[in-house]
């Protein structure tokens, strides 16, 4: 047993578990013989050492370091002064052999093995006046421990390493002052707009996209990049009023050659990529062109900056609001501003370019119970709605630019209007289990082939819809401690690919105790074609640790 | 004097003749038991004044307008059915009928001694009157309370918060509230479905029915007899002060063994500090309550309040599956017929699971909110994050070891009413506990014992 045990640890440390990988080829039989020896784990010390164990559990129950010898003295000393912290480590690794999927050099295991040290301190000078300053230290050995030659994006972005700059460890830092009906944050903050899973109308922050389809709703609070701003929210009595001035501005974080999410259809292949440093450096594409520097808006500009406004009513089982928001794009949008022509032929000089955007959104919930259901009974539910139309976003347009390439005229950008809407009906059925299905729906007006990727719009067609489908129950046999979920999400497509793959992902999260969280997730991408959405990352299914405490 | 102060000043004086006559015939049938006498009395065992305050008709007349209520009006007056308790006892919910706010330490502790612990600041906004008449009165569906709950402690809970907006029930509108969250992880407000009623919480012994409240006309209601209860939440002989908060924020401490059932306020103690209770059982309607996992209720009322200080939960095959027992505190002085009590220490023992809940209610301030302040009371109000009372607690229990101990069963009361069996080793871990004056963790099962007292 003892050996079994281990075995099954190597096997959740990853790279190090060749022999049992071996062994189990199929990714589901990996998941059972995992689940199989933890479960022969436990049972063995059911066996062996229950009462050790229990004894084990109540000393973890109160096991807190952190609050006992930091946050509780500190906070005892200084009056008014609050500090909590959260030390978190995550681990993804591969159940995949070493691979050249596409234009990638896949021969890493590991795709994170990020620690994140978050330290929160507020100061109240007053009930009313209160001074914030979240702070993020980050850490990601995988870049030193797996020692892929795929694994190369510390050279083009430090943060894709280490947090080492006062723009990424200064995370949030904010005065906020508070009235019964008004609320005034000044400083540099996130704001989370919206109700749903996945971002409709939560449109305000930019994000830390580096991790690619495997970024979960849960992920946004430490992935969002915060912006500086004002932040204004009336209150009335069942209504309330938020507007947003926002003179700062943060592009998207997208994962950049090599970094492990990095699209196996982006060429050109890392044998080229990594040794090139003008495509690094972003001064070169794939094609040679030339890219010049960035136009991003400045903050010195009061044309520049962002406004954003959301007004939200509460009218009994019924909630809606309304949202605008005069935004800049958060990717730049490559345009041709030029050619040129060197040894290897005629090329073009790009000049990357945010631009403005309008977007109008709306949000509703509702909820009601329905009685007499067949087997259930009375069935709790409640249904969420939320739609964002952006106006005048910008594709690449893949034909344009072919057509500028070879001397015709254009700038190979094209302009739709897009929509993203979401529906979600979530239902408490008995047992605490909870059911959540949320369609979700990706329209690009005026698409044609050769398009690709706008803000809000379809990704490689004119429409996509993704039926989400979530479960989730706790164990009861350890009070509530253990619980399982599920998420699949299949990604359909029109009018020209029917189907993009489908993700899904298998969760055990466990109450260590209760300052400390552990959880085994599985995620598995299976079919589609190779360039579709989660198609394309066949072989990147993944094993993942989740460790957290909480002071 | 306006009229609102006229017929406070009215209830207050016809309070005070009532107390002087309960305080008379509570004397009166207030001697001490002899140790070791039977508690506990059937129907036909009540004592005159008893019987003169209680009704035995089970077909009263009915409202004209709502039949489902009693046609006499809210808070009724003796003699009383035992539907009229029933209703009596819903001003008494677990959290107090009144816009106040408190510090409520909370935790729960399963049978290997894994403890978890936390505290959540409550703001309460009472729409209507401070007793349960204003919740009889409404319409179905409308609104009657609203509460607001932030989350300090643990870490991880911290700036979690949650709406309810407390709703009247009716036969076509079951729902019991609006149910909104906010997580930080989030940052988003959501609507939650309304919680299975009988369902607990997450991870803790109690649910949330348990938390608002039965309404009264769900439920058909039966007096059974009379109990002297002396003991409802049992300190462990090893926790021998707990620190409570005044609303003001100053703690102190409290002997435990001081701690009465109904706290220092109440005038109709016996002689040896026990509390005469009516013991009534409420049975689900089946048109109201169709898929209801209980199969009944039965609570332990204060004969002059109706203040419940023992409830009992039992599933659909009539096994124990819940009690609850109570510490009652005044709180607010200011209402008559002791609807001024509320709970202060709760107690919740799930029976087939072993797991023990507590809720302790500290830091009590009374509000009255201004017009202004009425913004908190929304689902947006949330997304501010602002913990606008910072009350605190130190009430929290230092080590598992320190914890509440099961309740007593007493099996021997009402045994054809009461299935009080427990599983063998539930049963020794009763009597381990009884016999070391606290809980008792690690291996004390015994197979051989199937009832515990």
């Amino acid at each position: 047993m003892k050996v079994a045990c281990q075995k099954w640890l190597s096997y959740v440390a990853g790279p190090t578990s060749r022999v049992v990988l071996s062994v189990v080829e199929k990714a589901p039989l990996k998941v059972m013989s995992t689940l199989a020896l933890a479960a022969s784990c436990a049972l063995a010390g059911v066996a062996f050492a229950q009462d050790d164990f229990a004894a084990f559990d109540r000393s973890m129950a109160t096991f807190d370091p952190g609050g006992k010898y930091l946050t509780k003295p500190i906070e005892r000393a200084l009056p008014g002064l609050s500090i909590n912290g959260t030390i978190t480590h995550w681990s993804d690794y591969l159940v995949h052999d070493d691979e050249d999927i596409g234009f990638r050099d896949r021969d890493y295991r590991g795709l994170q093995m990020q620690t994140l040290v978050e330290i929160g301190a507020s100061y109240r000078f007053s009930p009313n006046l209160e001074l914030t300053s979240i702070n993020h230290l980050m850490y990601d050995s995988v870049y030193d421990v797996d020692g892929g030659d795929g694994l190369y994006a510390k050279r083009v972005d430090d943060s894709y390493y280490k947090y080492n700059t006062f723009d990424r460890i200064a995370r949030e830092l904010y005065v906020s002052y508070r009235t019964s009906k008004l609320d005034v944050v000044l400083g540099k903050q996130q704001i989370a707009w919206g109700k749903m899973d996945g971002q409709f109308i939560d449109a305000i922050n930019s994000m830390d996209f580096r991790e690619s389809v495997q970024l979960e709703a849960a992920d946004y609070e430490v992935r969002r990049l915060p912006m500086w701003m004002a932040n204004l929210t009336y209150f009335f009595d069942d209504v309330s009023l938020n507007v947003l001035w926002i003179p700062d501005f943060e592009a998207n974080v997208n994962p950049a050659y090599g970094s492990a999410w990095q699209s196996p259809l982006l060429p050109p292949g890392d044998e080229n990529a990594r040794n090139n440093d003008a495509l690094l450096n972003n001064r070169s594409n794939a094609a040679g062109d030339r890219v010049l520097q960035t136009k991003r808006p400045d903050w010195k500009h009061p044309s520049d900056h962002q406004i954003a406004a959301r007004l939200d009513i509460a009218s009994g089982a019924l909630t809606w609001g309304l949202v605008y928001y005069y935004a800049w794009e958060r990717d730049a949008s490559p345009f041709v501003t030029g050619r040129f022509t060197d040894g290897s032929g005629d090329l073009l000089i790009i000049t990357p370019e945010h631009e403005r955007l309008h977007h109008f959104g709306a949000t509703s919930d509702y909820a009601w119970v329905a009685k007499n259901v067949p087997l259930i009974g009375t069935l709790p539910m409640v249904f969420r709605a939320e739609a964002l139309y952006t106006k005048d976003a910008n594709f690449v347009d893949y034909r344009n630019l072919a057509a500028v390439r070879s001397g015709g005229s254009g700038n190979g950008i094209s302009e739709h209007d897009t929509l993203r809407a979401a529906l979600a009906f979530e239902f408490a059925f008995p047992s605490k289990i909870s059911v959540i299905f949320q369609p979700s729906f990706y329209y690009t007006f005026d698409w044609h082939e050769g398009l690709g990727v706008g803000y809000g719009g379809a990704i490689g067609d004119e429409w996509n819809f993704a039926p989400v489908f979530f479960i989730s129950r706790p164990v009861q046999r350890t009070r509530d401690r253990l619980m399982l979920s599920a998420t699949i999400t299949p990604y359909l497509s029109g009018s020209n690919k029917d189907y993009q793959g489908t993700k899904t992902k298998l969760m055990a999260s466990y109450e260590i105790s209760p300052f400390i969280n552990g959880s085994l997730i599985y995620t598995d991408y299976h079919g589609g074609d190779d360039d579709g959405l989660f198609g394309q990352f066949h072989q990147y299914d993944n094993i993942g640790v989740e460790l957290q405490y909480e002071f | 004097m306006n009229s609102n102060c006229s017929i406070i000043f009215i209830r207050a004086l016809s309070a005070g003749a009532l107390f002087g006559l309960l305080l008379v015939s509570g004397l009166a049938s207030g001697e001490a038991e002899s140790p070791g006498a039977q508690s506990w009395r059937t129907l036909d065992q009540l004592t005159p004044w008893e019987r003169e305050r209680v009704d035995l008709r089970t077909n009263t007349p009915r409202d004209k307008k709502v039949p489902y209520l009693p046609a006499e009006p809210f808070p009724f007056t003796a003699p009383y059915t035992a539907e009229e308790m029933g209703f009596r006892a819903m001003t008494f919910t677990h959290t107090a009928r009144w816009s106040h706010v408190m510090a409520d330490a909370f935790g729960t502790i399963t049978k290997e001694g894994y403890l978890t612990q936390g505290v959540t600041v409550a703001m309460i906004d009472q729409m209507d009157s401070p007793n349960a008449a204003s919740q009889i009165a409404k319409k179905p569906g409308e609104a009657y309370s609203r509460h607001m709950y932030y989350y300090t402690y643990p870490p991880k809970s911290d700036g979690v918060q949650e709406m309810w907006v407390l709703r009247r029930t009716g036969l076509e509108s079951p729902a019991k509230l609006d149910y909104f969250a906010y997580t930080p992880s989030l940052r988003r407000v959501r609507r939650q479905p309304p919680p299975r009623r009988e369902t607990p919480f997450p991870g803790v012994a109690q649910s949330f029915d348990d938390i608002l409240g039965l309404e009264a006309w769900e439920f058909d209601w039966r007096l059974i007899g009379a109990d002297v209860l002396h003991e409802t939440v049992r300190f462990p002989t090893n926790r021998k002060t707990i620190t409570l908060a005044e609303p003001n924020g100053r703690f102190y401490d409290v002997a435990t063994d001081s701690i009465k059932l109904m706290q220092e306020r109440y005038p109709f103690y016996k002689k040896d500090d026990g509390v005469n209770c009516f013991v009534v059982v409420g049975t689900p309607k089946q048109d109201w309550l169709p898929d209801f996992k209980v199969s009944k209720v039965i609570y332990w009322l204060d004969q002059y309040y109706f203040y419940p200080l023992r409830i009992e939960r039992f599933d659909e095959e009539g096994k124990l599956k819940m009690i609850e027992v109570r510490i009652a505190q005044q709180e607010n002085k200011a209402l008559p017929n002791g609807e001024g009590f509320a709970s202060n220490l709760v107690v919740y023992f799930d029976a087939e699971l072993d797991l023990i809940s507590y809720s302790l209610h500290d830091a009590h301030l009374m509000q009255e909110w201004a017009e202004e302040d009425l913004a908190a009371f929304t689902p947006d109000f949330m997304r501010r994050r602002w913990l606008k009372y910072p009350q605190q607690s130190q009430s929290m229990v230092n080590s598992p070891e320190e914890y509440y101990l099961r309740p007593s069963l007493f099996p021997e009361r009402f045994p054809s009413e009461r299935s009080m069996t427990v599983s063998p080793v539930i049963a020794a871990r009763i009597a381990a506990q009884n016999k070391a004056g606290h809980l008792v963790f690690g291996s004390v099962e015994k197979k051989d014992n199937s009832e515990a007292p």
